[in-house]
């Protein structure tokens, strides 16, 4: 007579991730290549959360996992993690953003112009059926405006400070290795600014919304108004150690930027993420909007909501569940146990 | 001399996965967290190539105290084989090159969730702990801001509130496992989920305990020889889960912590929990001159 013999439970959790890959198949060049291409929303929500920017890669994640979010953007995630830090790019400016689209709810015009840009918003959502039965979809040809967008605007707060309709924060002028990287240093509260917005950029799609909405709804003080989002390609400007300036080339970026009246002046929320990520940058801005002043234990306080839209830690957590308790089970029955068995001995006493 | 020879070929990952700087970063947490036992030290926490909550805490731990010539045991509830357990002590051989081993008594570092070993550990061996969650005061103060402050004014007097209420209503203390304890007579601490019965054996033991939370990036220790003692009241003493007199059915060991099979006919039965030392009990019982450690427990009660 034996113990379970120990290659039992490893050969186990060998089969059931055979089991898992088998469905999906072999995985080639061509599979990851037709993800990024077919997928383009699908890539900037998993780099966005992933705090990485690679399109291949995040399109790999995808096709080894089948797709399953919170796997993918842990496999790029834990990738990150063994890349070192070469350098830290320059900030990025609005204005200097190559901006696709860019709106604003506040104004019916704002200098620079409304930029509908590429969007499903006016679409009527109807599922084109006739794919399945053969008839392939084409889209159709875009026909270009007669005198092309500005590639280049300024951003509606900085019309607003201009004209005293809200005090923007003083630029931070921190630069390099000097700024705070949350992936380098534990979140402590209250929360480094730069650690805010990064963790709301690295946040969790689905998190950002449900708690967002919750602040939107009347769980937060402050009613969004959407000043200005923004899709844009951002130049990544490095500097090579002889001292050259140049581009490594562009991300996808998007931001938002919510604004509500406090007193006589406007709030301001500011979100930014990798990748096109509209409802999310939406949703973050409208968090952080409401974070000032927030009670303690509420969903717009910043430490509620910065632990709990981390992805993977809340998944990692929720799915950690599934791992055998019975020790810790067995303590609680003990107690259970005991405390019932003297409540019945007690009225006989 | 060429640059070549000045630099190390590339590898696709650093040795034992995480790079440099993490393993810095986590050796000074580690050294602080033993300066201060039961203190609980914030550190960045890296994403692993396994889920949160998983135990990616104790395997950052693990990872930067990993060296070749270090003999691994990886046990999850006390068992060895475990699939959790069995997938974390794969990926420390894969990356390390470590040995690994079941046998407690020829490990150099033992990486558990929620359980401590019944043999007891030497000078000479590291116990890290998996933590999901650090922070003792949570049930009483879910804001982590707040209970760090009151960590530091050593304010547990909600702590204590809470152990008398179960007392009044239940007419005895309900904390199961993870039951909170004074490190070193000014932190209290959480001792990961670990049964009542573990946490005397933490008490002036000659092993360096290091409990590590991946996912709420927290590390804190217990250094050797150092007082854990259970908060309890001077009229109602600790009591451990009362598994002393009880008999595993499958190695005849009596008097340890003890795992209970539900049966068919309504009963119940009990294997000892500490799998390895099961095994070793029925191997010995089998003539097979296999070495036996001191235990913490004897007959059912604490020796120390």
């Amino acid at each position: 007579m034996a113990y379970v013999a120990t290659r039992g439970g490893e050969r186990a959790i060998e089969q059931s991730e055979r089991l898992f890959r088998e469905v999906m198949g072999a995985i080639d060049a061509t599979r990851v290549a037709e993800i990024r291409a077919a997928m383009p929303y699908l890539i900037d929500r998993v780099v966005g959360e992933a705090s990485l920017y690679d399109e291949d890669l995040a399109a790999l994640a995808l096709a080894q996992t089948g797709g399953e979010l919170y796997e993918a953007v842990l496999l790029l995630r834990a990738w990150r993690t063994t890349q070192p830090r070469l350098g830290v790019a320059a900030p990025v400016e609005q204005s200097d953003l190559f901006t696709h689209r860019r709106i604003s709810a506040a104004f019916k015009d704002i200098p620079g112009g409304q930029v509908l840009g590429p969007t499903l918003d006016y679409s009527h959502r109807v599922l084109e059926t006739d794919v399945l039965a053969g008839t392939p979809f084409y889209p159709p040809k875009v026909d270009p405006a007669d005198t092309p967008a500005p590639a280049y605007q300024p951003s509606v707060s900085a019309w607003q400070a201009a004209n005293d309709l809200v005090d923007l924060p003083e630029p931070d002028t921190t630069k390099g290795e000097a700024i705070p990287d949350v992936t380098r240093e534990p979140l402590l509260f209250p929360s480094k600014r730069a650690h805010t917005l990064q963790s709301l950029a690295r946040a969790e799609t689905g998190s950002v919304l449900a708690l967002g909405y919750a602040a939107m709804r009347g769980y937060g003080q402050a009613h969004p108004t959407v000043n200005e989002l923004r899709l844009a390609e951002a130049e990544v400007m490095v500097m090579h150690p002889s001292g050259t300036v140049f581009s490594a080339g562009r991300v996808k970026v998007s931001q938002a930027e919510v604004v509500s009246k406090q007193g006589e002046t406007l709030g301001l929320g500011f979100a930014a993420t990798f990748g096109w990520n509209e409802v999310k940058c939406i949703a973050a801005a409208t968090l952080d909007l409401n974070a000032k002043g927030a009670p303690k234990g509420s969903a717009t306080e910043e430490e509620f909501f910065l632990y709990h839209t981390e992805g993977v830690e809340a998944s990692g957590f929720c799915i950690h569940f599934k791992l055998p308790h019975y020790v810790t089970f067995q303590s609680s029955l003990d107690a259970m146990r005991d405390a019932k068995a003297q409540k019945l001995k007690e009225p006989a006493e | 001399m060429s640059l070549a020879s000045l630099t190390k070929p590339w590898a696709p990952m650093s040795y034992g996965f995480l790079d440099a700087s993490a393993k810095r970063e986590l050796r000074r947490k580690m050294i602080k967290a033993v300066c201060v036992p039961g203190c609980q030290m914030p550190y960045a926490s890296r994403e692993v190539p396994m889920a949160r909550g998983w135990g990616t805490g104790g395997l950052q731990v693990s990872l930067t105290l990993i060296h070749p010539q270090m003999r691994v045991k990886v046990i999850d509830q006390g068992a060895d084989d475990s699939v959790n357990a069995a997938s974390i002590r794969r990926f420390l051989a894969r990356v390390s090159g470590a040995p690994v081993t079941l046998d407690t008594l020829e490990a150099d570092l033992i990486q558990s969730r929620h359980r401590i070993p019944e043999e007891i550990l030497r000078e000479d061996q590291v116990l890290v702990l998996q933590v999901p969650n650090p922070e003792p005061l949570r049930s009483v103060q879910p804001n982590m801001s707040i209970a760090r402050q009151m960590h530091g004014d050593a304010d547990y007097g909600r702590m204590w509130l809470q152990l008398y209420e179960q007392i009044v209503r239940s007419g005895r203390v309900m904390q199961g496992a993870s039951y909170p304890s004074m490190v070193n007579g000014r932190h209290v601490m959480t001792p990961s989920p670990i049964p009542r019965w573990d946490v005397p054996k933490l008490h002036m033991a000659r092993h360096l305990t290091i409990l590590s939370a991946g996912r709420e990036k927290r590390i804190f220790a217990v250094p050797p020889y150092t007082r854990v003692e259970p908060l309890v009241f001077d009229d109602v003493p600790y009591r451990v889960e009362d598994h002393g007199g009880l008999t595993c059915y499958r190695s005849g060991t009596k008097g340890f912590f003890m795992n209970e099979i539900p049966q068919g006919d309504g009963s119940s039965a009990y294997e000892v929990s500490d799998s390895a030392f099961g095994v070793k009990a029925i191997r010995t019982r089998e003539g097979k001159g296999i070495e036996m450690g001191e235990t913490w427990y004897k007959d059912g009660a604490m020796t120390q």
